[in-house]
């Protein structure tokens, strides 16, 4: 099937909309300020009139390539195109300062190329597992499956959980406004046709990622680049050879965080990183130009976007905020993700697979040619990019339903995304919050009917009970009271130096 | 001293409850359906509500920690790095300049005119420094309108041409 998957899409078409797609992907990933949730947001507006098959192809390959593209502007700004490219800063940027800005790009890709391949492997093998597994669950589980991304996207998107959780449970609320399902009642409408009509998941995106981040970009400081002059960056076989290992724990950690629902590549990115640091023979050089330092990161962020894709088949929770959009841009093309895909479209499942390896081997040609013409990109003024990115954002809320609402639905999440963000609050939660909203409400509503209102079964199904318990004892372990006595516990049974008590 | 967020905490957590409790209200008196023969657990209020009392305790828990981190506290908190007057000003600067394009601009003129308007307007705003040359002013005025027009006229022609999006 993965076969005929592929040679569906041999068409020298297909191939101009892979390399463009993937080249507005890297160039998108390299600008800082410009994140892939945003690329794959504007890019889902202009695939609306695509054939499914090639719109979901495009924005894959949109969003391999942003991911791929952030680790540029980290090696040679020292500025993250994307958050999760932040890791690569730590390693990439000391290479490029002691002149191997070339190999740091050789390492970028390699490892880059090679997890995206290990998580496609993982899409092949598991969302077909893990669908079947999801065939089983009802609406009790269903619900916990929500509430489970809602907390676990709140306790490590970084920073503070208890801000995580409250803007995933606003984005649930968000979720809420407009006709529901069960008597076409307006919630929070107020008379107003556009707000019964509900609040577009693309609008809202648009401006909490595009908006919010031309704010963030015209306030931060300008940016640099480190060095005009790059060596070869052709991936070295001998780097590959040597940290197989790291390649491989680094591909599983990435593809495992990006199961997990609402995480993301920049955690996959410091989790593969702590972990080469943990099992590495050369400890005292990362953060100091270390090759398996960057290695570790390139492949943890690199596999998690496979990763993330596996929840988004098989169950249609996102891993990712990428992958949020791309859930959303299947549901506007007709696909119908969750358990029931391998029955009813198996063929998609390996479509997607060939969407990957089809998108990872653009990204390799352009890894290994794609340098110079970066260069120049990088050196754009942002007083000159910005509004140009205003602009297409604008367009973008306004071309999927061509309601000028959207446009305001858009601003006002703009604003909203600059105001959470300088408050410390993380986006991810709030968008996750925004696309699990209906599955929360149907199956919460579902769950309750079925019961006659007693939510027992809530917590005595077997797998509502390990679902429940994992959301609770996640929720509980961000609590310090809760954990530190538990850690220091642990410490005193285990004769291991007592662990600072932290927020 | 206070801790960095603290008082900006308390006063988010206390806009949240006045949020949580209005949803709740709202929540609340909507209608239940039960007398046309519905279901009371689809009651279209009890979703809201169940977020709105979440809202409402994490936002508690949000006020207590502000306060135990000395919200209430006299004296400096430790500065922001990020929010410096000088770069307050740009980010206002480029928000009111969206809001002027979207509000002002936007569906009263054709798309291509208001993306030219915009852009251009921006660049100059953000690039125009005094005391420049007769020649540096020239380039730094024409240099914003080509990039206006330029961008204008693409994304005109890709959606309406190519996508046949009619834009606003």
């Amino acid at each position: 099937m993965l076969g005929q998957a592929l040679w569906g899409f041999a068409s020298p078409t297909i191939a101009v909309y892979v390399l463009a797609a993937t080249l507005i992907g890297i160039v998108v990933g390299a600008l800082p300020g410009l994140t892939a949730t945003m690329g794959v947001a504007l890019m889902t507006t202009l695939t609306y009139t695509m054939e499914h098959n090639h719109a979901i192809l495009v924005l894959i390959c949109v969003y391999v390539g942003a991911i791929y593209g952030g680790s540029r502007s980290a090696i040679l700004l020292n500025i993250p195109g994307t958050p999760a490219s932040a890791c690569s800063t730590l390693d990439g940027f000391p290479l490029a300062r002691q002149g191997l800005a070339g190999r740091a790009m050789g390492i970028s890709t390699s490892g880059s190329w090679l997890g995206t391949l290990f998580g496609t492997l993982c899409v092949a093998v598991l969302t077909p597992v893990l669908g079947d597994w999801a065939l089983s669950f009802g609406s009790y589980e269903f619900f916990w499956i929500a509430v489970f991304g809602i907390v676990i996207a709140g306790t490590l998107s970084g920073g503070d959980p208890l801000k995580g959780y409250i803007a995933g449970f606003l984005g649930l609320f968000v979720a809420t406004i407009g006709q529901e399902t069960n008597h076409a009642y307006p919630r929070f409408a107020y008379g107003s046709v556009d707000l019964a009509g509900g609040i577009g998941l693309l609008p809202a995106l648009v401006g909490a990622f595009g908006v919010a981040e031309v704010l963030l970009v015209m306030q931060g400081p300008a940016f640099r680049v480190v060095s005009a002059k790059v060596d070869s960056v052709i991936p070295r076989i001998g780097d590959v050879l040597r940290y197989w290992r790291t390649i491989l724990r680094s591909g599983a950690i990435g593809t495992f965080i990006g199961v997990m629902p609402g995480l993301g590549e920049d955690i996959a990115a410091w989790t593969s990183y702590a972990a080469a640091k943990r099992g590495s023979k050369e400890k005292e050089k990362f953060g100091k130009g270390s090759v398996e330092g960057l290695m570790s990161a390139e492949t943890g962020e690199s596999a998690c976007v496979p990763g993330a894709i596996i929840p988004v088949l098989s169950l249609a929770v996102p891993g990712s905020a990428p992958a949020a959009v791309l859930l959303a841009a299947m549901l506007i093309h007709g696909m119908q993700p969750g358990p029931m895909i391998m029955v009813n479209s198996p063929t998609f499942v390996y479509e997607v697979v060939a969407m990957l390896i089809i998108a990872d081997m653009a990204k390799l040609f352009y890894g290994l040619t794609l340098v110079r013409p970066l260069l120049w990109i990088l050196l754009v003024p942002r007083e000159r990019l910005m509004p140009v990115v205003f602009v297409l954002c604008t367009v973008g809320a306004y071309a999927i339903t061509s309601r000028v609402f959207d446009i305001y639905v858009m601003l006002g999440f703009g604003f909203l995304g600059y105001v959470l963000r300088q408050l410390k609050f993380p986006m991810a939660p709030l968008i996750l919050g925004l696309v699990l909203g209906e599955l929360l409400d149907k199956n919460l509503l579902r769950g309750l009917s079925l019961s006659g209102g007693d939510p027992t079964p809530f917590f005595t199904r077997p797998i509502s009970a390990v679902l429940a318990t994992l959301t609770i004892g996640s929720f509980l372990w961000s609590i310090p009271a809760f954990r530190n006595p538990i850690k220091a516990f642990v410490a005193r049974t285990m004769r291991l130096p007592e662990i600072s008590p932290s927020r | 001293m206070r801790k960095p967020f603290a008082r900006a905490d308390l006063v988010t957590a206390a806009a949240l409850l006045a949020f949580a409790a209005a949803v709740l209200e709202e929540a609340w008196r909507m209608p239940r359906f039960t007398e046309t023969g519905g279901d009371v657990f689809t009651a279209p209020g009890i979703v809201p509500g169940f977020y709105a009392v979440v809202i409402g305790l994490l936002a508690l828990a949000l006020a207590v920690r502000a306060l135990g981190d000395g919200a209430l506290r006299r004296g400096p908190a430790e500065p922001d790095p990020e929010a410096t007057p000088q770069s307050l000003r740009r980010m206002f600067m480029a928000a009111g300049l969206g809001l002027v394009f979207i509000v002002g601009l936007v569906g009263a003129m054709p798309f291509w005119l208001a993306a030219t308007l915009y852009i251009a307007a921006f660049i100059i705003v953000f690039e125009w420094r005094p005391g420049l040359s007769a020649a540096a002013r020239a380039r730094t005025l024409i240099a914003p309108v080509v990039i206006g027009l330029a961008t204008g006229f693409a994304v005109t022609v890709v959606f309406e041409k190519i996508f046949l999006v009619q834009l606003p």
